[in-house]
């Protein structure tokens, strides 16, 4: 492999130079015919080197574009095979063990014990990305350093089989045309018939350089800087506090903590439109079904300042921010967002204010405020109090006929309050009460109270007095403070691509030995256009060529 | 220069293994935020029904079972009388039972722990937020901790009484 | 007279002006060889005809657009219909900058049918305007789908343009190994792109002879408490059933060759009512499609692809290769923009994570992936060509998987309405 890296030209070049770094002379393939590879100038990579630690193992593996065509091959089959049956996180609340088995046979279970059903978050997949990522970093490293070296610093003057050897090259004869014309006489109006086409003119006697758009080289790298901050980005999710995620349920009316933060939030109400049929399409409208137009819920957002989560006492809460959350519009406050996900009807009693009507002597008290989600333990009506014994939201007899609650949604709420004040025994009278009429009927309140059913009576005047949560909405509450930074690293990968894609890097190499004129064109995309630009300059010049003729080796494959 | 060149790229390549470790061992961590047996057992702080604070780390050192219950659930209730007599029986060797009830008012779970005359620490966890951090998915759920803090075992469903008496016999070994 | 009925005779009218664009092509191109002027003349001046006629069909195109979006009150791009018409027009947009670039009329021979096909398609589902749901209420779904589309659309210039690279350059006649190979491909691709004009043309015509059948599957449901409900649910079929949903009663069916109840049952790990349906409707494309093919061939009495080989001849190949890669490169940053970055905006003000590994998104990855590897490939490693034609040709139909192929086999938050 060693073989003499000094030019004729008398440059010494780095060890792996395919194109002497000076005058372009190539130095691994001299007597061919070929097109040159042009790829990154002809310079060594960095990783080239003549002696070979295990570090430049590391290095020069992760610097090769084959690997990383391979890592993007790899990435792109895991995502296929992440895509083929949902992924856990999809649901909510499953237990993934038999899930899959359940629903998708032995491919489901295989699926879930090789791991697959968390692809996206397997340490492999992860691996995958990082490698991506470290082989942006290195690859990048080590090309952008030599080519920006090249470019900055090029030779006019180029050995004739470096310019003749280009993918677009021309030789002939300078034209004759004008009587007195000299050589410097065409090199000034092909120099300026390019320059016309913005390109920048560098002469030297007999030699000329022009070059225009050299900045869309960058663009690649650029797009990899973008790539790099964007994947750095989303591992920062990782930090702690950076990133939160969860759905909960808000019923209208009752606020509600959000777990492992001190906001509380609150449905204050939920409203659901749907379209009507005037507002369809007549096509539409004979398929006879309810689209939802808007759904929202107006939310509350407090702060808790003071008796957090500690149980029977009410949280005192300060007002942060109020806002009407709908699909596409969260509730932003702060690093939190909260999302419009989805929402279900369901009737619900919140609270009731009942008055005590006392027979015996035809007065009413109150109204007492019972509010099924807190519960006081003791409440006062005129002169009477009325002690509150249990609670059962949902009330129901277990299996030995002994009262309970079916579950903790006041879906048949019942109270047992022991009565004390006048006329009754200091030790108290107990009295149930079912807020609703049908548990009321159901249960026999009358019956189980006896006497004292029909002295006294708890009963609400109108339906102001009762307070009926109608939806739940289901709302996902987030925090990403990675953000910005995902939307830097994309904008920046963007203005990379776009640098690297819609302009190129056109560059030409003029070369006059006496009466001989040799041309040679390269650009790293768009052969079309440089073609064309060039026959059209050496057209302006009294050289008239076919734009396809230009073109070496054409049709090679 | 190359000796400076060497220098730098092993710079780089250290930045790559540490963001590497991070990304490659998030993986791991953000897998299994539920503790599981084997797991140490994550640390509370919550009120009984006499406005007591308890919390978890102050029994370090004690044996102690967490079981979350609730009124409603009717192998809750059935398991109570004997949880309570093993209560009873070990209290004087340091073991002790929290009870955290599942989001219920005081009210209610007030009177039912005067009906069943249960005497272990019944605490309150009104937002729930304990057991969707033990990821508690059927009732009951009881969790066995070792004075060491570590969970020893965890049962979801009723339990009988020589079960619990195993596994504290376990705990105090 | 309303917009609604403007729009729909404007998109008839634009897909009846690019089916004569594209035989004006074919003329420009084949005919070369048959007046007596100069070929190149000819096909200059035909190709200038066929040229104004696709931007007459695109400016009807234009019109169907506008005119919809007027009367639906938003940017018609909410459903598969919409969706599959608009991409259509993107790539009769894309073709029309890369002709204007290139001026090779043979690209308009293979590009214009790929518009084509994609209108054809997109008339397979509903057509009536949809009131808009909430999900889609935000003017992300202008920006993310008009600019994914596009990208998409350059993506099928740049199929275009492979296809002809191969087809011009692929030896029909050697038979080594890696000549057989290439032949057996390009077949193949042309067989696909026979099946789905097969699938349309089946389509259209039992539901233009309003030919129906339905079937009851029961199914549970839960809802949202989690209770557990049976149901049944209906099942139609436009095409006869061969085969019924596993599991299912026959509620109705008229009559089809005779036969008055299908004949066989789709596979029984085929979950649910709308597989055994979609599983009928692929074994009637592909029997469709074998069956025009098997047509195609007889006629040309020859590989489809050697049949159309000629009209490519002495067309510059590597000019093919150049229109394919650039086609490409443009349509890159493009897609980048419109199916990466946008969708991660608006996933992030609709859901709250820019990115959450749906079908949809990955399958957006994955095409991004692929053109990704193909750009390396040819700008490092050289790839061009041949193999730099494969990669195009099958870069489309990665993304034809992402766009039809997720909605129909994977379902996920992007689920479009599908038939």
């Amino acid at each position: 492999m060693i073989h003499n890296t000094k030019c004729e030209c008398g440059h010494q070049n780095h060890v792996g130079t395919v194109l002497c770094e000076s005058c372009g002379k190539p130095l691994t393939d001299e007597a061919g015919n070929e097109p040159l590879e042009m790829r990154y100038d002809g310079v060594a990579r960095r990783s080239q080197r003549a002696k070979r630690t295990p570090l430049d193992r590391v290095w020069n593996f992760f610097s090769s574009v084959k690997i990383a065509v391979y890592l993007i091959i790899f990435t792109l089959l895991a995502s296929a095979i992440g895509t083929i049956f949902p992924q856990e996180d999809t649901f909510i609340n499953l237990d993934p063990a038999t899930f899959y088995k359940d629903t998708y046979g032995w491919s489901g279970e295989l699926y879930y014990l090789l791991g697959l059903s968390h692809t996206f978050d397997s340490w492999w997949f992860r691996m995958l990305l990082f490698m991506i990522g470290t082989s942006l970093v290195i690859c990048s490293l080590d090309r952008v350093l030599p080519l920006y070296r090249a470019l900055s610093k090029q030779q006019l003057r180029k050995h004739p089989s470096f310019i003749l050897r280009q993918k677009v090259a021309f030789e002939g004869d300078l034209p004759q045309s004008g009587v007195n014309e000299s050589t410097k006489d065409w090199d000034d109006r092909f120099a300026d018939a390019l320059r016309k086409k913005h390109y920048r003119v560098y002469r030297e006697d007999g030699a000329l350089l022009a070059e225009k758009n050299r900045f869309s080289r960058w663009g690649p790298y650029i797009n990899h800087i973008g790539l790099i901050i964007f994947l750095l980005a989303a591992l920062s999710r990782g930090i702690p506090g950076w990133h939160m995620n969860q759905y909960m349920e808000f019923l209208e009316g009752s606020p509600k903590a959000i777990s492992g933060t001190n906001y509380y939030l609150l449905n204050n109400q939920f409203t659901v439109d749907f379209y009507n049929p005037d507002e369809m399409s007549e096509g539409f409208r004979q398929r006879d079904v309810a689209v939802p137009k808007v759904y929202k819920t107006d939310a509350i957002l407090y702060e808790c300042t003071a008796d957090c989560r500690v149980a029977d006492k009410q949280p005192v809460l300060r007002e942060l921010t109020h806002q009407q959350i709908e699909v596409n519009k969260p509730l932003k406050y702060k690093d939190l967002q909260v999302f419009q996900f989805d929402y279900s009807e369901t009737p619900e009693l919140l609270a009731i204010k009942p008055m005590l009507t006392d027979h015996s002597t035809g007065q009413s008290y109150g109204p007492i405020d019972l509010q099924m989600d807190n519960p006081l333990p003791s409440y006062q009506a005129g002169p009477f109090t009325l002690t509150l014994k249990s609670f059962f939201p949902e009330f129901g007899l277990d299996d030995k006929g002994l009262p309970m609650t079916k579950s903790n949604k006041p879906l048949a709420p019942a109270f047992v309050f022991s009565l004390t004040g006048p006329g009754l025994p200091a030790a108290g009278s107990p009295y149930m009460y079912f807020p609703r009429q049908i548990d009321k009927v159901n249960f026999r309140q009358d019956d189980i109270n006896g006497a004292l059913g029909s002295r006294f009576d708890l009963s609400v005047g109108s339906m102001d007095d009762v307070k009926i949560a109608q939806y739940t909405s289901y709302l996902n509450i987030r925090v990403e403070k990675a953000m910005p930074y995902i939307w830097f690293g994309a904008a920046v990968s963007m203005i990379g691509l776009i640098m690297g894609f819609y302009w190129q890097h056109r560059r030409i190499w003029l070369r006059i030995d006496g009466a001989r004129l040799m041309l040679g064109a390269h650009t790293n995309k768009n052969w079309f256009g440089i073609r064309k630009e060039v026959a059209d300059a050496l057209g302006k010049t009294g050289i008239d060529v076919d734009p396809k003729s230009l073109e070496k080796g054409r049709n090679r494959e | 220069m190359g000796k400076h060149r060497t220098w730098i790229q092993i710079a780089i390549l250290l930045v790559l293994v540490i963001v590497g470790a991070f990304a490659v061992g998030g993986s791991f961590a953000s897998r299994s935020p539920l503790p599981v047996v084997g797991d140490k057992a994550p640390d509370f702080t919550l009120t009984d029904l006499d406005g007591q604070t308890h919390q978890l780390s102050e029994y370090r050192g004690k044996p102690v079972v967490i079981n979350f219950w609730g009124t409603f659930c009717p192998p809750c209730r059935d398991e109570m009388p004997a949880i309570q007599a093993q209560y009873d029986k070990w209290r004087q060797q340091g073991f002790t039972v929290l009870a955290v009830n599942l989001g219920e008012n005081k009210v209610t779970v007030d009177s039912f722990v005067k009906q069943l005359k249960l005497t272990f620490p019944v605490l309150l966890d009104p937002d729930m937020d304990l057991s969707r951090k033990y990821g508690v998915k059927l009732y009951p759920t009881t969790y066995f901790v070792d004075k060491s803090g570590k969970i020893e075992a965890k049962q979801e469903g009723q339990m009988e009484q020589d079960f619990i008496e195993r596994n504290i016999m376990k705990l105090l070994e | 007279m309303n917009f609604e009925t403007i729009s729909s005779s404007a998109l008839l009218a634009a897909f009846i002006v690019y089916c004569i664009a594209f035989l004006v092509f074919v003329l420009a191109v084949a005919g070369k060889g048959w007046s007596s002027r100069d070929p190149q003349e000819h096909v200059k001046r035909w190709g200038r005809f066929a040229f104004a006629a696709s931007v007459v069909g695109f400016a009807c195109h234009l019109l169907f657009f506008f005119t919809r979006w007027y009367s639906a009150g938003h940017i018609p791009t909410s459903n598969m219909y919409e969706f599959m018409t608009f991409l259509a027009m993107m790539i009769m947009f894309a073709f029309i900058i890369v002709y204007l670039i290139y001026r090779t009329p043979v690209l308009g021979m293979f590009a214009l049918p790929v518009g084509i096909i994609v209108i054809a398609y997109a008339s397979v589902f509903p057509h009536e305007v949809q009131p808009l749901i909430p999900a889609l209420q935000s003017y992300w779904l202008k920006i993310h789908v008009t600019t994914a589309a596009t990208g998409e659309a350059f993506f099928a210039v740049g199929f275009a343009g492979g296809l002809m690279y191969l087809l011009r350059t692929i030896d029909f006649k050697g038979t080594s190994k890696a000549a057989r190979r290439e032949q057996r491909g390009a077949e193949f691709t042309l067989f696909t792109i026979v099946t789905v004009i097969a699938f349309v043309s089946v389509v259209f015509g039992f539901h233009a002879a309003g030919y129906s059948a339905q079937f009851g599957k029961q199914v549970t449901v839960k809802d949202p408490q989690g209770v557990e409900q049976t149901v049944t649910q209906k099942i139609d079929y436009v095409l006869p059933p061969l085969f019924q949903p596993y599991d299912s009663q026959l509620i109705s069916m008229k009559p089809f060759l005779g036969m008055d109840k299908p004949p066989m049952t789709s596979p029984s790990w085929m979950k649910g009512g709308n597989a055994g349906r979609k599983f009928n409707t692929v074994v009637w494309s592909l029997l469709a499609g074998l069956i025009l093919y098997a047509i195609l061939r007889l006629v040309a009495r020859r590989r489809l692809g050697e049949a159309i080989q000629p009209a490519l001849a002495g067309i510059d190949a590597e000019d093919l290769d150049e229109i394919s890669y650039r086609a490409i490169a443009i349509g890159y940053p493009i897609y980048t923009l419109g199916a990466l970055i946008f969708a991660m905006i608006w996933a992030s003000e609709a859901w709250g994570r820019f990115w959450g590994w749906d079908p949809k998104e990955d399958w957006a990855l994955i095409t991004w992936l692929f053109y990704a590897a193909f750009l390396h490939l040819r700008l490092s490693r050289g790839w061009q060509g041949k193999r730099s034609a494969w990669l195009a040709v099958v870069g489309f139909l990665v993304v034809m998987f992402t766009l039809i192929g997720v909605n129909l086999v994977i379902a996920g938050l992007h689920s479009y309405a599908g038939v």
